[in-house]
């Protein structure tokens, strides 16, 4: 389901793998008892570079039956810190592995000076922070022989030197470096919320044909700010801007993410289902040539 | 107007700003973070949102910081969290964690040095017990990731020509760990386990146990002190015939030769053991048999 031919296609012809959702431990063993009938998984690659245990054994079996595509957090694209080339050939052998359709990670950085944060921290839009990682994705994408994908980040804070917005950043960057886009729509309603600007202008200001993957996730809102929790289910406003960004890129693979409190795997599942009913709304307007 | 940072100062300052143990408050005040960044001038880089100041925009990531490492190291030391309490494990992770941040991509790694560190925290109780049990939390974590690797089979034993038997070598498995403890830790950790509360007492008490994955899962394995010596030395790469002499020859409870082939059948049974070498050479006796028992993956 799901894999129609899309006239929107992105410029790589990446597949719509449909309707995914993300590899979570505490789901491992309803996944292998039952099969259940997902169209794809997106795996964290951190968790299973390091592995030789039990988590990669089941990702194996996973591997085998279903599509996988990559979804990192540490490769820090944006750091000042030089590339960690260990890193980069082990994420390279993983994807060969898992037969990864695409490898992403996030527009961010994670630490300076050797350390590691372990959080996705802020670029300052510049030209300078422009330049520096067009020059790293390009490493990135040469060394791991396919165009790297990056998402757009939550984020809490917004430098004032920063001389354009996010989506225009993040649209010279994938124009510059030639890299795909992994779109989260939980991010930029998140940052919209925190940062005060229009969530529509954002989506309607990506390169649709760099669109490769979807996130939808839900969040915790604070009052005088929100949080990219994954703690729940998403609002009607973030499936609104996903209806939003489908309108521009057409049928592109979608996944739901669950991180804090995960419940059933049924649970998640359904609310990944949701993304369906837009999807064929959508491609039922298409196929009517609307 | 914005306070001109290249690049690379505006990230260290930040990082100096996210990982300070104090508040946001006294990380800009800091001396790390005001020589990049002033103090008075932190909304020159930092804009303020329609609620939130700039202090208390980065305390969202200053917050966030401690919380993802306790996370992380709970994952791999649950029993000790246990053990001290949530304030007690939360004060260890603060100190830990300014002694030995991350320095990979991997949180796997983060909790390396804490059976070390714990050796010398500040204001920690019972930390002879602590200890122990952190090397045995430590102990089960990298048996856990530890590489695949096939275990070697009764058959691939009993193929070894009998004349070879006093030369040969055994090689562990990459997911096998040996622990003497003073202390019964191994105990403890399985009344966390359980989710029981009457947790054994804290009282000294020597005890050995192998750690090691058979099937994907992590066993732990109680064994006696002429047990552990026996299979200390074997893992250790001593040849089998003189792991064997130094066990009937050591002083206190000297087990009889049949308790040690049944020690030694078990351990195989078990699965720890991964190759047999020679004695001389180091080449491996069995490497043809070896190669195709290598499971993938």
């Amino acid at each position: 389901m799901g894999h129609s031919h899309n006239p929107k296609a992105n410029r790589w012809g990446l597949p719509d793998l449909g309707i995914g959702v993300g590899l979570r431990t505490v789901h491992f063993p309803h996944i292998l008892a039952n099969h259940p009938a997902v169209d794809w998984f997106e795996v964290l690659s951190e968790n299973f570079m390091d592995s030789g245990g039990r988590p990669l054994h089941v990702l194996d079996q996973i591997t085998e039956r279903y599509p996988i595509a990559l979804h990192g957090v540490s490769m820090s694209i944006g750091s000042t810190d030089p590339l960690d080339r260990e890193y980069l050939r082990k994420l390279k052998a993983l994807a060969a592995r898992t037969r990864a359709h695409w490898v992403s990670d996030h527009l961010c950085w994670t630490g300076v000076m050797g350390r590691n944060t372990h959080d996705l921290l802020p670029m300052p839009y510049t030209d300078e922070a422009l330049r520096h990682t067009v020059s790293r994705v390009r490493q990135v994408s040469e060394i791991l022989e396919r165009p790297l994908v990056l998402e757009n980040p939550s984020s809490y804070v917004e430098f004032a030197a920063s001389s354009m917005t996010e989506w225009e950043f993040l649209s010279r960057l994938a124009e510059e470096a030639d890299c795909g886009l992994l779109l989260d729509v939980n991010n930029v309603y998140v940052s919209s919320f925190n940062h005060g600007f229009d969530a529509r202008a954002y989506i309607a200001g990506i390169p649709a044909d760099r669109v490769v993957q979807y996130h939808v996730a839900g969040h915790t809102n604070k009052g005088t700010h929100i949080v990219d929790t994954h703690s729940d289910h998403a609002l009607a406003e973030v499936w609104d801007l996903y209806r939003l960004a489908w309108q521009r890129t057409g049928p592109t693979a979608t996944l739901y993410e669950w991180d804090e409190d995960i419940p059933a795997f049924e649970v998640v599942h359904a609310e990944a289902l949701k993304a369906r009913t837009y999807r064929e709304e959508l491609m039922a307007r298409a196929a009517r040539g609307a | 107007m914005a306070l001109e940072v290249p690049l690379g100062r505006l990230q260290r300052w930040l990082q100096e700003v996210v990982v300070h143990p104090g508040s946001t408050e006294e990380a800009v005040a800091d001396r790390p973070a005001r020589a990049v960044v002033p103090r008075r001038r932190v909304g020159e880089v930092i804009l303020p949102s329609a609620t939130l100041r700039p202090e208390e925009r980065l305390a969202i990531y200053h917050d966030m910081y401690l919380l993802r490492m306790e996370e992380a190291l709970e994952s791999d030391y649950p029993a000790l969290k246990r053990l001290l309490g949530d304030d007690g494990f939360r004060a260890l992770v603060a100190g830990y964690v300014r002694a030995h941040p991350s320095r990979s991509y991997s949180l796997n790694f983060l909790g390396a040095h804490l059976p070390d560190y714990v050796r010398a925290a500040p204001g920690l109780r019972r930390r002879a017990f602590v200890h122990d049990l952190a090397r045995l939390e430590q102990a089960v974590a990298e048996v856990f990731d530890a590489p695949e690797e096939a275990a070697l089979r009764p058959e691939e034993i009993a193929a070894v020509p009998e004349a070879a038997w006093d030369r040969v070598r055994l090689r562990p498995i990459a997911a096998f760990r040996l622990l003497a403890l003073r202390h019964p830790v191994n105990d403890y950790l399985q009344s966390v386990r359980d989710e029981r509360h009457d947790h054994p007492a804290l009282r000294r008490r020597d005890s050995w146990v192998a750690v090691h994955r058979r099937q994907y899962t992590v066993r732990r394995q109680e064994l006696d002190r002429a047990a552990y010596r026996l299979l200390a030395d074997i893992a250790g790469g001593k040849r089998l015939g003189d792991a064997v002499k130094a066990a009937l020859r050591r002083r206190g409870r000297r087990p009889r030769e049949t308790e040690l082939f049944a020690w030694f059948r078990g351990w195989v049974g078990a699965g720890m053991f991964g190759s047999v070498v020679t004695g001389e050479t180091g080449g491996p006796v069995l490497k043809d048999r070896r190669q195709r028992a290598t499971r993938t993956g």
